[in-house]
């Protein structure tokens, strides 16, 4: 499975899909160009367009629903609102208190992106690039800490968090995203690095600049393609983590969005079409995410699953 | 000055990339660029492993700083609670459904999409879209699509006049687990679907041209040659999404929380229930040692078939 995040020519043909001629340097051209769609794949057409639907149907009765009145919703009549309740958004930013929740998951997310960023672009680099005794034995406890599933651990972390003074404390919570995100995110950069030229090191070292400035004001600055695709995938996981922020919080005012929308539906039992806005609010910042840096999600879910 | 490249001679180049220096200075260099990710992993990860197996043999109730050892009594506890086995046949089903069903859709609609002409991209979006929502996201909107009542999924049966098939999905023992995997699945094929859909892209396009004059149909192209060629992809998707079924809670907690009963409980709301609402920690830490052990063995015994050592 060769899918690379390197700005490497391969990277241009690796998953990126519908994009005939690549942005550079020549390639052979497919041997034919035809966009239309050919008679014998209309069947395929037909199946493809149910899976859509499936994927999508449920996402817009919930946009559809949180436009709707209760009596509406409930309703055997329609399942689009007669007129919209824009009201709905409004009572559910207010009474689910959405506003604290998103602002904290984007504090938690950006502090977890950054610190994941910094530590395994440090050790990717190292295990790339460095020559030193016990490189070897990293490696396996990386791959070793990657395998401990969460199940079996949060337990402890909570435990680990309490001794440490941590709980309810959005520093506890940041250094557990930060850790859980490591592993993966280190073997990523470190696969990134390899695929890199030694030049501009060598150049630098050349220069009489030392590893760690080389790769501060050298490496740093070109490896954004890697840490693209580390900071959208981990910003992701951290985006909609759940069970350590069930286990962690329990003040309302530091909870993130994903353990504020449950605390909401526990709350004081609100109606179904405010809590079907609640929950729509709650995934606007990541769809258009998605959308917006797709190309960057699907490569960094190929790195990621490489290990 | 600095940062000017310069064309040196080949000899100075080859020593200064080997890294030059004394190897104390060079280890400590190592070392250094190590040290945050050994710190964190150490405190956060490391440490807390070794104690969830020490609490294993420990007694806590979560708050007072007292944890007397209790021997093996937190694991005879666990191996006769129906609860915590109950959860383990279930995420097996749920394992099982999803390496077969959600792989097999996943797979099916990669070689789908491939083939088409048009709308590659568009697919490949609306197909993840799901992927990228939160358990929380996705439990809260079928809670509501399945409701026994006012559910939009038995109001849309009706309405197409196969109102005998409404179930109460999420409240019958007999429907509420396979209900729950088909929310996982609808959640999670997108995954698997696009790691296999990258792959077939990595398959050669000559081997095609060729079985294509030698006459070959669709389904020996595809076990000659797609088939072999997607062989690492496959593995890999097959150990995330047997692991990724085997750690479902979220989607669980919030659909059903287990119920009706313990018809749809899985070891890690098992192990969050008895920790957090029994104030059992010893035997929640047990049953972590148990569960997580056996995830471990399954990714060990995986990554021991599929040589993970060749790839670098």
């Amino acid at each position: 499975m060769t899918i690379t995040i390197g700005s490497d020519q391969q990277s241009t043909r690796s998953l990126t899909t519908a994009r005939p001629s690549g942005d550079r340097g020549p390639r052979p051209k497919p041997p034919h160009r035809r966009r239309r769609i050919r008679p014998d794949q209309v069947g395929l057409y037909g199946l493809l367009v149910v899976a859509a639907l499936t994927a999508l149907l449920p996402l817009l009765w919930m946009l559809s629903g949180s436009l709707q009145s209760l009596t509406e919703l409930l309703s055997n009549d329609s399942l689009l609102p007669a007129s919209p309740q824009w009201a709905n958004y409004v009572t559910a930013w207010v009474q689910g208190d959405l506003g604290t929740y998103l602002r904290n998951s984007v504090v938690y997310t950006g502090c977890a992106v950054v610190g994941i960023l910094v530590v395994s672009s440090l050790a990717g680099y190292a295990l790339a690039r460095l020559d030193f005794a016990g490189k070897g034995v990293f490696t396996v406890v990386i791959l070793a800490v990657m395998i401990i599933p969460a199940p079996a651990m949060f337990l402890a972390q909570y435990k680990l968090l309490i001794s440490l003074g941590l709980t309810n404390n959005p520093v506890g919570y940041i250094l557990i995203l930060i850790t859980s995100g490591i592993p993966m995110s280190t073997l990523i950069m470190r696969s990134f690095f390899v695929s890199q030229p030694r030049d501009l090191e060598e150049a630098a070292s050349l220069d009489g600049a030392g590893p760690v400035r080389t790769f501060f004001s050298v490496i740093l600055p070109l490896a954004r393609p890697g840490l693209a695709a580390v900071a959208v995938i981990q910003g992701l996981g951290a985006w909609n983590e759940y069970l350590m922020a069930l286990v962690i919080f329990d003040d309302n005012a530091l909870m993130p969005i994903q353990r504020g929308l449950t605390a909401f539906t526990s709350g004081d039992t609100p109606q179904q079409q405010i809590l079907l806005a609640a929950t729509t609010i709650s995934i606007v910042p990541v769809v258009v995410f998605y959308l917006l840096a797709q190309r960057h999600i699907v490569k960094g879910i190929g790195a990621g699953a490489i290990k | 000055m600095t940062s000017q490249p310069i064309l040196a001679p080949a000899a100075v180049r080859v020593t200064r990339a080997r890294g030059g220096g004394r190897p104390l200075r060079r280890n400590l260099t190592g070392w250094l660029f190590l040290a945050p990710a050994i710190a964190l992993i150490g405190v956060f990860t490391i440490t807390p492993f070794a104690q969830a197996i020490l609490l294993s043999f420990q007694s806590w109730d979560g708050v007072s700083p007292d944890t007397p050892w209790v021997g093996l009594a937190n694991y005879e506890f666990i191996a006769g609670d129906v609860v915590f086995w109950a959860s383990m046949r279930n995420v097996l089903f749920f394992g099982v459904v999803g390496f077969f069903l959600g792989n097999g859709i996943a797979l099916g609609m990669a070689l789908a999409v491939n083939r088409i002409t048009r709308g590659k991209t568009f697919f490949r979006t609306v197909f993840y879209l799901p992927g990228v929502l939160s358990v929380v996201v996705v439990g809260l909107l079928f809670s509501f699509i399945l409701a026994p009542g006012s559910g939009v999924l038995n109001r849309v049966l009706e309405t197409l006049g196969l109102g005998t098939l409404a179930q109460n999905w999420l409240g019958d023992p007999a429907v509420a687990l396979p209900a729950v995997a088909a929310v996982f699945i609808w959640f999670h094929w997108g995954f698997g679907f696009l790691l296999f859909l990258a792959g077939l892209q990595d398959v050669p396009k000559e081997l095609y041209e060729a079985a294509e004059l030698d006459g070959a149909g669709p389904w020996t192209t595809f076990r000659s040659i797609t088939w072999p060629h997607l062989a690492p992809v496959t593995s890999i998707v097959s150990l995330l999404t047997l692991l990724a079924a085997l750690q479902i809670f979220g989607t669980v907690q919030v659909l059903t929380n287990g119920g009706p009963g313990y018809h749809t409980m899985v070891p890690t709301l098992a192990i969050y229930n008895e920790a957090f609402v029994n104030w059992r920690y010893g035997s929640a830490a047990a049953m972590s040692v148990v569960f997580g052990g056996a995830l471990v063995l399954l990714s060990v015994f995986q990554l021991a078939i599929t040589g993970w050592r060749s790839r670098r």
